[in-house]
């Protein structure tokens, strides 16, 4: 479990595909450099897919942790730019 | 009796394996055009090779006899485009909702009832007559009156043309593969390769199984759930595919269950309405066109039927067209 605080916390949890996906990418696109986004969601394909992604949009994953059942935390760094 | 019963086997195995896989053709389609993430895509597509072998090595056999959907291409064009625009407002093509239903999704349990309902009126009910019309005069056959197909049209038998499509596509496959040189991480899955393979080997087994039982045709979806509508309100009783529907539900589940990832999950009400809307865009786009997502892509592609691959192309499109609007022009009206 990440040392980390969060600047933002974003929780998607019942939101049906692609929401999940595309609300994180859309909060990331507006953070700053070094910030810290805090996702949490309970969608299967959306935890496996995020991170994937997350690469190509230059953002970096710091951890992805299960909570209870399909519930996940991601914690994301904002790569900053516009 | 029996021979019905093994539609039920034969949806636990596919439920399960789409849950655990992530299977959806609605996110392979929209994450290759959104995303740019092929993952899903391939996961589609190696399931499409392994049937294309395993249907022509089959029917070479004379373990099945292929049974390609006919070609109506106005029915094939709109209806497969307005199933395209339903998928991505029900957040899931037709084996996806029916599976995460098993999952504990409340958006895709209220899809799957736009689904049935607009499936049953569209196959049974008010808009039979359209339907059949549509189909009917745009009909184009092949030779014999038997249905339009690839192997047909260039005159060959159809075990030897899948089999060269099917090694042109590996080969091709690789070469790509190769050239493009992805990263891979490991994926944190059952992995597309596997995923694909055993959807592929479901629709397998589902052909002789369900030519047993009277419906010579391998993976369905949408007549499953009209079949079920049919045994609630008109005591039809059940087919294979209606069975296979509930195993699909109880394979999700199962597979939910055991990897602790069932969870009843609700998204605002009016996204139960968008997911409610997009099943009736659905069933009622499937039954017009003759197939969804699996019934034409997985199931009729396959079997080189070009009424399939005409609605294939259209499911495309549709997705293509509503993700359009509904995901990238509110990105560019931000920038």
């Amino acid at each position: 479990m990440s040392e980390v605080t969060p600047t933002k916390t974003l929780d998607v949890c019942g939101k049906i595909c692609p929401y999940p996906d595309m609300n994180t990418m859309t909060t990331l696109k507006k953070m700053e450099k070094g910030e810290v986004l805090e996702v949490l969601l309970d969608y299967p394909l959306s935890v496996e897919r995020i991170p994937r992604n997350l690469k190509k949009q230059g953002h970096k994953l710091i951890e992805v942790e299960q909570l209870d059942g399909p519930n996940h935390r991601m914690l994301i760094e904002a790569h900053g730019l516009k | 009796m029996e021979a019905v019963l093994t539609g039920l086997f034969v949806g636990v195995l596919f439920g399960f394996i789409l849950q655990r896989g992530r299977f959806c053709m609605n996110s392979a389609f929209r994450d290759a055009i959104l995303l740019q993430d092929n993952v899903l895509l391939k996961t589609v597509f190696a399931a499409l090779l392994v049937e294309l072998v395993g249907f022509a090595l089959m029917d070479a056999a004379g373990a099945i006899a292929i049974n390609p959907k006919p070609f109506w291409w106005g029915a094939n064009l709109l209806g497969s485009f307005v199933f395209g625009i339903g998928m991505v407002l029900a957040g899931g093509c037709a084996s996806g909702i029916t599976y995460r239903t098993g999952e504990g999704m409340v958006g895709s349990m209220t899809a799957v009832l736009g689904l049935a309902t607009a499936g049953y009126f569209t196959a049974a009910g008010f808009l039979k007559p359209f339907k059949a019309n549509l189909q009917a005069a745009t009909t184009i056959s092949g030779a014999d009156d038997k249905a339009l197909t690839l192997h047909g049209i260039l005159g060959m038998d159809y075990t030897t043309l899948a089999i060269i499509l099917a090694l042109i596509a590996v080969v091709a496959w690789y070469f790509i593969a190769k050239s493009k040189k992805d990263e891979y991480e490991a994926d944190p899955g059952w992995g597309w390769l596997n995923t694909g393979i055993l959807v592929g080997l479901v629709g397998i087994l589902a052909f002789p199984l369900s030519a047993a039982a009277g419906r010579n045709y391998p993976l369905g979806i949408t007549a499953g759930w009209i079949n079920i509508v049919k045994v609630i309100f008109s005591g039809d009783s059940f087919n294979w595919l209606g069975l296979m529907i509930i195993g699909i539900v109880v394979g999700g589940l199962v597979a939910a269950l055991i990897s602790k990832e069932f969870k009843f999950r609700m998204p605002k009400p009016i996204v139960l309405l968008q997911t409610f809307a997009g099943g009736i865009l659905m069933g009622f786009g499937a039954v017009t066109s003759g197939g969804c997502n699996i019934g034409h892509l997985l199931s009729g592609i396959p079997q080189l039927s070009m009424g399939s691959i005409l609605a294939g192309v259209s499911i495309f499109l549709g997705a293509w067209a509503a993700s359009y609007v509904m995901f990238v022009l509110p990105q560019k009206k931000d920038e």
